[in-house]
């Protein structure tokens, strides 16, 4: 795990996670999904109590980085399905925060930003 | 892409859907026909679609209980045409009073023309069930009020204003009132002689079944409005100043004619089928909707204990759920649509204490069938872990 400190502007907050300066939205999202590591997600899983990142858990993290990366936006609902063949309640469950504020939040995918 | 036939869509208060097929047919039906420019060039068919345009004013005006066809003024949704009405309308120094069951399409221009120091603004509050008192509008009417804007059916909880009320309130006071009929109309009756309304604001993809895309003002006689765009309007070429004539005072380009089509085919589906008797459809479904969602443990209702005055939509929540994720599991483990989030309409959520996050919406429609709301309510029951 990285040591990380944090300076706040404009709603949005600057922490530095294993020495790397890391910029985040007011709601804890990265802003640059790009700046997201292993090590990054695992200092947002132990601040939602997640002790350790277990594979179920990594399984989802990097289905959802590599359709991000690969079309430009998140999966729909029925991707998440079909592809890792977890429905949503099962994965609001997995994580601690749910979809949204955990799974979401820790694989770095951007704030949703729904109204 | 086909429409997904086993979805259960439960965000008609958004927009309707499916159309109904009647509505889609007639509207391209027409467009093949009619779908040039109206009224621009001499050749038949641009006066044969003017003509339609003018009839389609006709039956719109006559919906709403308006003084005729040149009072109607297209517009391409309620936003579109309340910017239009509010700019057209407001004076520095003036005052206006609103309501905080308001959606942004009033919120935010009231917001800005104060921003930039043109108007002050009052907001009557909403009762725990949902309602403004029109005493509260009454208070806060002063000499500098040009006039009062509220709408007619809140699209967050779903309650029907006292508008009928709030509308002797003004008249008394000589103050126009001006409604945000985006949410009522095509649900129930809109007469704006009975609710001594000066202008409605309408959109046609909601419970009008037309398109998106299209919508507009009914303005009665004696409320001006000055235009704020300006442009083509298909006569008076020559002269350098927009034509003060309504409606094409407030219209400046080419019509959304399509959508007007689709308005029209909405209105023949809605007349075929009778306003009343699909309201009285969908709150028989939504008390059976509101029935279930509380009686199941961990969920919130808000503003639902009557659904007298009342259109069939309501919001909950399930204890600490995200609604975004309450909304994306009903999608995508039970195929229904809901609506998360707080409706673009945010002070509504601060007062019910459901801000930042809001909640999920269901709203019903003429095509929700009394299975689709056994499935939802199956489907809120195991979410919220029954």
């Amino acid at each position: 795990m990285g040591s990380d400190r944090s300076t706040q502007a404009h709603g949005h907050t600057t922490r530095v996670i294993d020495g790397r300066e890391i910029l985040f939205d007011e709601e804890g999202f990265l802003l640059d999904p790009e700046t997201w590591s292993e090590t990054l997600a695992e200092t947002l899983a132990a601040e939602v109590g997640l002790g350790r990142l277990t594979e179920r858990h990594w399984a989802l993290i990097r289905f959802l980085r590599i359709f991000y990366l690969a079309n430009g936006r998140a999966p729909l609902n029925r991707d998440i399905r079909k592809e890792t063949g977890l429905n949503l309640l099962d994965l609001e469950r997995l994580f601690p925060g749910g979809i949204r504020n955990g799974a979401r939040r820790l694989a770095g995918l951007p704030n949703p930003r729904s109204c | 892409m086909v429409p997904d036939s086993a979805m259960i869509y439960l965000d008609n208060a958004a927009t309707t859907f499916p159309k109904p097929p009647q509505v889609l047919r007639e509207m391209f039906e027409t467009y093949a026909r009619l779908g040039v420019s109206p009224g621009r060039g001499s050749y038949d068919l641009a006066a044969q679609c003017d003509h339609y345009v003018h009839e389609v004013r006709c039956r719109i005006s006559d919906f709403f209980g308006g003084d005729g066809p040149d009072r109607v003024i297209f517009a391409n949704n309620s936003t579109d045409a309340l910017n239009t009405i509010l700019l057209g309308l407001v004076e520095p120094g003036c005052h206006v009073v609103s309501s905080r069951l308001e959606h942004n399409s009033v919120l935010r221009p009231l917001y800005h023309l104060r921003d930039e120091g043109v108007i002050t603004f009052d907001l009557v509050p909403f009762d725990a069930r949902g309602f403004i008192d029109p005493q509260d509008v009454a208070r806060l009417i002063k000499p500098s009020t040009k006039f009062v804007i509220l709408t007619h059916t809140s699209n967050v909880v779903g309650t029907v204003q006292p508008v009928g009320d709030v509308g002797l309130v003004c008249a008394e006071r000589e103050v126009p009132l001006i409604l945000d009929v985006s949410q009522g109309a095509g649900v129930v009756p809109i007469d704006m002689r009975a609710m001594h309304a000066a202008a409605v604001a309408f959109t046609g993809h909601k419970a009008l079944q037309g398109p998106t895309g299209i919508g507009g003002l009914v303005l009665r006689e004696g409320l001006d409005v000055r235009a704020t765009r300006f442009g083509g309007t298909g006569f008076e070429s020559w002269s350098s100043t927009h034509p003060e004539d309504y409606p094409y005072r407030l219209e400046a380009g080419t019509l959304n004619v399509l959508g007007i089509m689709g308005l029209n085919a909405g209105l023949t589906y809605l007349a075929d089928r009778g306003i009343p008797h699909i309201h009285e459809e969908e709150m028989a479904l939504a008390r059976v909707l509101r029935d279930g969602l509380s009686s199941i443990k961990g969920v919130k209702l808000y503003c639902a204990s009557s659904l007298d005055n009342h259109v069939a939509l309501m919001m909950c929540n399930i204890d600490d759920l995200d609604p975004e994720d309450f909304s994306a599991i009903l999608d995508g483990d039970f195929n229904i649509a809901t609506r998360s989030g707080l409706h673009c309409a945010p002070l509504v959520h601060e007062d019910l204490g459901t801000s930042p996050r809001g909640a999920v919406r269901f709203s019903l429609g003429p095509s929700t069938s009394r299975d689709d709301i056994a499935a939802a309510l199956s489907a809120v029951d195991a979410i919220a872990g029954g």
